[in-house]
């Protein structure tokens, strides 16, 4: 027999069905699936002979057309050359250029420091921050209004057959009418600031919002529900005691999702009415042709996004410790729970008896669970 | 099945005095929960089936009492109406003389899927029923805690459900039950989801707590020797209509051991039940239509 083979090494498996990966790989991967279009964008960019279409005039020559710092198509600015060199005139010269709505990676990471710290062209107009501050608040008005309707009613439809009947289906048709539609007819009622862009928000987000989490709170164990009956619970205790504690981390996970959504109809409300916000930002660069500042405040909402998403992810197993299992923590979760242990530690010593006081839930031994009685 | 010698010899309704003596004391005590006429019919467009029909009898105080029956006999079913889950379809069930509507606090319930609530802590598990009627946080708290005391789990109040295993899980549903002081204590295939070891070692936690509080046990299982084992009386279902089949005073004397399990008492009884629930029906070995495909003789018997 051969000699024995060394002991497989654990975790070498990359592609193993439904398994769960080291941290640090998870990790790894995460910042791969940032990379990778990162890395395209920048062959693209940076590879001169990878399409560049457009040639960028350096020197016109004695070519008529040429004018210094002009960009051209490449069979065109060939064509004029020819022409140049046979009538006996000299040549221009060029480099070959992307057009500029591409602008390369480098510009776009020098657009996103620049464009904060660049004053606008105008002196009444809004600076960049003042433009990202002015979407925020729409956004948040407009989630917040709603959820505060959206929430307690997809809570009572998902508890009760009765409420249930009575909006959803009003609803459920309601939501298929896209919420720009409404754009001339919120203008019309609420005047052409933020109000009407904020009504659109609410529109877009709220019906789905109902129904999502009605949905939700139905999925809630009926086993719980009668043991809690048994127990001698009221029908208003099972509501408050036993069907939104149940559902309150999904709710708080559909609101993330909402959360995104609304964000796609911000784009939408802020062209409606006077233009504002990230949008008027986006679309004066546009006309200014600096499409790098463009990419960078695109950008600058998903990073938003992303971001907003990952720290209410974040809240929630803080504030739902019953739902922690042990996963490996992504390298954003364990910094951003680094960041707020002090927080949580002060919430604990406050005699709060529902916070542990860490993280990591330890799992009982098997001994321990075959302790008898105290008879 | 072989039927032991023993099972043979003793009859199952052959009483040790003392044993007779007792089920004689225990007719003497109140009579808790009468099953009156019950009858449920589950009903689809038109066409209704009986699930059972003419349930009749009645349990005393203090009384633990076994259900068994073949699957679809309705034990599960019967035992919901009793805990105001489910609706009878006639006939009626009375709790102290009072008819039973709708779920209460006067019949705790231990399922077989544990329903503790997991947001929160087994000690505010113990205490959700107390809250619920009305007692406030700090005496439902000393409570709470003398009830996770009495099934041995005071180390792990603040634990979540989810950080337990399957019997401690279990013994926390019952904590929280009894923490109520229900009249009667249904449980339905409580110990159904637990290995080998840790149910018997949860029929004797639970037998121990029997004894100590004044609680009435209806307790449903498929398990024969686990209704052997833990019962005053038990109540046979039969199938086709769901009916009472019998219901056998438990000959085993008390207090219980697993010893007893080999006594000529406790096989008689479980022969008893096999007869009932299983009945002697020859069931023929199908052959199986396969080709050989091992080498001739490669035989494993």
């Amino acid at each position: 027999m051969a000699s024995p083979s060394p002991l497989p090494k654990r975790n070498s498996d990359f592609l193993g069905l439904k398994k769960e990966l080291p941290p640090r790989r998870n990790w790894l991967l995460g910042a791969a699936s940032f990379l990778l279009p990162l890395v395209l964008w920048s062959i693209v960019s940076y590879v001169p002979w990878l399409w560049h279409p457009l040639v960028h005039v350096t020197d016109a020559g004695e070519v008529e057309m040429f004018s210094e710092g002009m960009d051209l198509p490449r069979a065109d600015f060939d064509r004029a050359n020819t022409q140049a060199v046979t009538e006996g005139l000299t040549p221009g010269k060029g480099v070959r250029v992307n057009p500029v709505y591409l602008p390369a990676p480098h510009e776009v990471a020098r657009a996103f420091y620049t464009a904060f710290t660049t004053p606008p062209r105008l002196p009444g107009e809004p600076w960049l921050h003042q433009s990202l501050w002015h979407s925020i608040k729409v956004i948040a008005s407009g989630f917040l209004l709603s959820s505060l309707v959206g929430v307690p009613l997809g809570i009572l439809c998902g508890s009760f057959r009765f409420f249930s009947r009575l909006h959803e289906p009003f609803i459920e048709f309601f939501r298929y009418l896209p919420a720009p539609a409404f754009g001339a007819l919120c203008v019309a009622m609420l005047g052409i600031h933020d109000a009407p862009k904020v009504a659109i928000i609410f529109i877009g987000t709220f019906f789905q919002q109902v129904l999502v989490i009605a949905n939700t709170v139905r999925k809630v164990d009926p086993g719980l529900i009668e043991a809690a009956q048994t127990l001698g619970a009221s029908r208003r205790k099972l509501v408050t005691r036993v069907i939104i504690p149940s559902s309150i981390p999904e709710i708080f996970t559909d609101m993330r999702i909402l959360l995104g959504w609304a964000w796609t109809y911000l784009i939408v409300a802020e062209i409606i009415g006077a233009t504002s916000g990230l949008t008027w930002f986006i679309n004066q660069q546009a006309r200014y042709r600096n499409f790098d500042n463009v990419y960078a405040a695109i950008c600058l909402i998903g990073f938003i996004g992303l971001g907003t998403d990952i720290l209410l992810a974040k809240l929630g197993t803080l504030i739902f410790p019953w739902r922690r299992r042990n996963r490996g923590p992504s390298f954003l979760g364990s910094l951003i729970s680094r960041l707020i242990k002090p927080l949580k530690k002060s919430i604990s010593n406050a005699g709060s008896a529902t916070a542990p006081a860490t993280v990591t839930t330890p799992t009982p031994t098997p001994a321990a669970a075959d302790t008898p009685p105290s008879a | 099945m072989n039927a032991s010698p023993l099972a043979s010899s003793t009859d199952y309704r052959t009483q040790d005095p003392a044993v007779a003596d007792r089920f004689k004391r225990l007719y003497q005590r109140p009579v808790i929960l009468t099953v009156d006429n019950l009858r449920k019919d589950f009903g689809s467009n038109g066409t209704t089936r009986t699930v059972f029909d003419n349930l009749s009898f009645n349990i005393h105080r203090r009384e633990f009492i076994t259900v068994i029956g073949p699957s679809g006999c309705g034990k599960s079913t019967f035992i919901r109406i009793a805990a105001g889950l489910d609706d009878a379809s006639g006939g009626q069930i009375l709790l102290d003389g009072q008819p039973v509507s709708g779920p209460g606090p006067d019949r705790g319930m231990v399922f077989q899927g544990y329903t503790l609530f997991p947001w929160l802590t087994v000690k505010r598990n113990v205490m959700f029923g107390l809250e619920m009627r009305g007692k406030d946080k700090s005496t439902a708290e000393n409570e709470a805690g003398l009830w996770l005391d009495m099934v041995g789990l005071s180390k792990f109040e603040n634990s979540y459900p989810h950080e337990l295993s399957g019997g401690m899980k279990q013994r926390v549903a019952i904590a929280r039950a009894l923490a109520n002081e229900p009249r009667v204590l249904i449980m339905d295939e409580p110990f159904g989801a637990l290995d080998a070891q840790t149910r018997a070692q949860m029929q004797s936690y639970l037998l121990q707590i029997w004894r100590k509080v004044d609680v009435t046990i209806l307790f449903i299982t498929h398990d024969l020797d686990e209704a052997c084992y833990l019962s005053d009386r038990i109540l046979v279902l039969g199938t086709n209509p769901g009916r009472v089949v019998e219901f056998i005073e438990n000959p085993v004397p008390r207090p219980r051991s697993p010893a007893q399990c080999t006594s000529p008492e406790f096989q008689a009884l479980k022969h008893r039940l096999e007869e009932l629930i299983h009945p002697p029906v020859e069931i023929e070995e199908q052959q199986l239509p396969m080709v050989r495909l091992t080498e001739a003789g490669d035989d494993v018997e």
